[in-house]
């Protein structure tokens, strides 16, 4: 897997490379800022795109409007984002055109490397990743709004945040130490709650959820 | 009868109806004699246009200069004048009147002598040969309309043809009338010498040229009999050539910037003495006073070192070459201000030394003003400083934070997740090293809500409108949100204090209110932002009870905003703040 890492502060674009590449990736590029991430990209033609969202020289959004042009201009790059807080809207404008291959996390969660590379590989493998604090946002945001979702109970709550997080199935067993069987009766209810058709793809019905939640 | 009033010119409606009058009386005697009798048809035409030469130079120096008598005292003669001319009518009553007020013109130009410039007699003196002088052209020419003419029909006054008794009269009146003369020109010489060299190549003509006239009147139609050249005609026309120059010298001199100071300091006088509330600006009286439209009042702040104008904006004296000049004005030794001229109009610099020292005291009260503003525009400027200053402060933390701590966490934290996950550490240190990590993880989301109080990461990398946002998806409780604002187009001072308002109000609303929803609303009207939060709980909100809304009201009106609360206790709480946006 080809990386390239957009990144200003050089410690953390060290740390980040290292990360990678001790996690077997083959990182082809630096960049300090999003017009060099750009070329890079555009040069290097990476499988997957980790950067930061504020970076010079504005130290605003540049980085998610490199990220959005990669997105639309490369479908098949895997991008994740780094920000050191999240926003619902941000996480927004990600899924809005084309819920895949797409991540938002906090950068403090590149410390837990293990959990950090796992949500790497789905981005890499067509699906999407949600930092959990932006999962709550949208859903405290859905709670207000959609009575229905008052409805469900503390662990089908638990199971959407998850599925929202974007985790498969197996991953959410294994967080909430239930049987997988037990996180697809959750789900099917969550998607009837939610007036969801149902659909035997994993992914669809993530996207499924998460364009309810951030609509 | 009523004069038409307007509400911007009184004076200018009654002095037109004046006009309009003395126009009525002027033209009815020449209409009577172009039309009908015997006399020669052109005498009354010339009379006519003498009353209205003085009515007409009375009315501009009046209106020009309205506290002046003298545009009164001119106007009074033109209406003798016309007064006079109604002997040419065949109406009895006019008749007599005319016959009665003949020579009372020459006592108007006396009493214009004594009264000028200012248009009032100053000396018991002046009043006293002024009253002789209108006593001897009405009580010493009865003899001349009682005795001329056996009474009879249209004559109303005439009780006998007694000749003898008219001589004894006409001598009379004209040995008294040349008594008041003399006592004038007595009066005028003094004044003459008295007064300033500039001043007096002004009054020196115009007295000489007063005292011939009144004389000379009566005696081109004494000389007539003894220089045979002299027609009837030609003495007419001298007469009232020489009497229509009376009022226009008088007017000109009256109107001449510059000279008559005794006449300039009364304006500024009665100026000083007109209610507050009718007074013009100080600087309009002393403009009219000098006759400078361009003058202009500078204030002087002592502390500053510096002139400001009225509305407390720092001003400098005109230089040297500029066409225009400063006099300082001071009242007991010290500096107050300075009356900026324009020199081309004002060549003696003494009088509007003169002009200032009557109004110091009243520049020293503008001054007062003026610096209260200047220092209130100060105060205004450093709050706003200071509000700047903070917000500068607080995006400097934030991204220090962002880019130093913030930074060193996430690297801390994944060394310890290495130490976690080397081949060799024991189980015991890979537990204490992953608990380390999720410590580090919790130290920096405290960092995260921190930053984000401080100044919030989607206020720095978006704006407004993306802040509130992100405020209003952090609410527990149903909240409306209305953003009528385009990120970027507003003042980084406006978006930081909007910002706050909206944070502190829905704190506020969730802390105190117990309200069930919220609404937010911002909304972009001619230019000026409109802020509002409402909730539908307990109300009851003052904005002295917490220091968070004392300090927004004091933020707002620093941006030159409004913030206002409405809380009727139990009917929920608005706050709504607005700000200029330009």
């Amino acid at each position: 897997m080809r990386v390239v890492v957009g990144e200003d502060e050089a410690l953390l674009r060290q740390g980040l490379t290292h990360v990678l590449e001790h996690a077997g990736y083959d990182v082809v590029g630096t960049a300090a800022d999003a017009s060099e991430l750009l070329r890079h990209t555009a040069e290097r033609a990476p499988d997957l795109v980790v950067t930061d969202i504020r970076m010079p020289p504005s130290h605003t959004d540049e980085g998610l409007v490199a990220a959005l042009e990669i997105h639309r201009t490369r479908p098949e790059t895997a991008i994740v984002l780094l920000s050191q807080h999240v926003q619902r809207r941000y996480a927004t404008e990600l899924l809005g055109e084309r819920p895949a291959r797409i991540g938002y996390l906090l950068k403090q969660r590149i410390a837990d490397i293990p959990t950090f590379c796992a949500d790497l590989e789905r981005v890499c493998a067509g699906g999407t990743v949600l930092d959990p604090e932006v999962v709550a946002l949208m859903l405290t945001r859905a709670r207000r709004d959609d009575r229905a979702l008052g409805g469900l109970t503390p662990r089908q709550s638990e199971v959407l945040a998850l599925m929202a997080e974007g985790r498969t199935n197996a991953a959410i067993a294994r967080r909430l130490t239930i049987t997988e069987k037990a996180v697809v009766g959750h789900a099917s209810h969550i998607y009837e709650v939610l007036g969801l058709p149902p659909s035997e793809d994993d992914h669809r019905r993530v996207l499924a959820v998460l364009r309810h939640l951030a609509r | 009868m009523t004069a038409p009033r307007e509400a911007r010119s009184p004076l200018g409606a009654a002095l037109g109806l004046i006009g309009a009058v003395a126009l009525v009386l002027g033209v009815a005697p020449v209409v009577q004699a172009l039309t009908g009798g015997a006399t020669p048809g052109w005498p009354p035409v010339l009379m006519t246009a003498l009353g209205w030469v003085y009515t007409a130079a009375g009315l501009v120096a009046w209106s020009r200069r309205p506290t002046n008598r003298l545009g009164l005292i001119m106007v009074v003669g033109g209406f003798t004048l016309l007064a006079s001319n109604l002997g040419q009518t065949h109406d009895a009553v006019l008749v007599a009147l005319a016959a009665v007020l003949a020579t009372v013109p020459l006592a108007v130009v006396v009493h214009l002598l004594h009264a000028f410039p200012s248009g009032r007699l100053t000396t018991v003196a002046s009043v006293a040969v002024v009253v002789t002088g209108y006593l001897v052209c009405t009580v010493l020419q009865a003899p001349l309309f009682l005795f001329a003419a056996p009474p009879g029909p249209g004559r109303l006054l005439a009780l006998a043809a007694r000749p003898d008794l008219v001589r004894t009269g006409e001598a009379a009146q004209t040995a008294a009338g040349c008594a008041v003369l003399l006592a004038t020109a007595g009066t005028l010489v003094g004044r003459a010498r008295r007064a300033t060299p500039a001043q007096r190549r002004v009054l020196g003509p115009l007295y000489a040229y007063g005292i011939l006239a009144v004389p000379l009147i009566p005696l081109l139609a004494n000389l007539r009999g003894r220089l045979g050249w002299l027609t009837p005609g030609t003495v007419g026309t001298l007469q009232l050539v020489v009497l229509a120059g009376i009022p226009v010298a008088f007017a000109f001199a009256v109107l001449r910037g510059g000279f008559a100071r005794t006449g300039e300091i009364e304006e500024l006088g009665a100026w000083l003495g007109t209610s507050s509330g009718a007074r013009p600006a100080l600087a309009v009286a002393l403009a009219r006073a000098l006759g400078d439209d361009s003058l202009r009042l500078m204030f002087w702040v002592a502390e500053r070192g510096e002139y400001v104008d009225a509305s407390g904006r720092r001003v400098e004296l005109p230089a040297a070459g500029s066409g225009r000049a400063a006099v300082e004005v001071e009242l007991s030794g010290r500096r107050v201000g300075a009356i900026a001229y324009d020199s081309s109009l004002i060549a003696d610099p003494k009088d509007v030394v003169v002009a200032g020292r009557v109004v110091a005291i009243a520049i020293d009260r503008e001054r007062l003003t003026a610096e209260l503003l200047t220092s209130k525009e100060a105060v205004k400027n450093s709050r706003a400083r200071i509000v700047e200053a903070g917000d500068r402060e607080r995006r400097r933390i934030a991204r220090n934070l962002h880019d130093g701590l913030q930074v060193r966490l996430v690297l801390l934290a994944m060394e310890a997740q290495l130490v976690a996950k080397e081949a060799d550490a024991s189980p015991a240190t890979q537990g204490a090293a992953t608990a380390l990590r999720i410590g580090i993880d919790e130290a920096a989301a405290e960092l995260r809500a921190l930053v984000h109080a401080v100044m919030p990461a989607a206020l720095v990398e978006r704006g407004l409108s993306a802040a509130t946002e992100d405020l209003v998806d952090r609410v527990p409780l149903p909240t409306s949100l209305e953003l009528g604002v385009t990120d970027g187009t507003l003042p980084p001072a406006v978006e930081g204090t909007a910002y706050f308002v909206v944070a502190e109000a829905i704190a506020n609303a969730l802390k105190h209110a117990g309200a069930d929803e919220l609404a937010v609303r911002l909304a972009l009207v001619d230019g000026c932002l409109h802020i509002e939060v409402r909730d539908d709980g307990s109300g009851g909100a003052s904005p002295l009870a917490g220091t968070g809304l004392r300090g927004l009201a004091d933020r707002v009106d620093t941006l030159g905003g409004r913030f206002r609360i409405h809380s009727p206790a139990g009917a929920g709480t608005r706050i709504i703040a607005e700000l200029p946006c330009e």
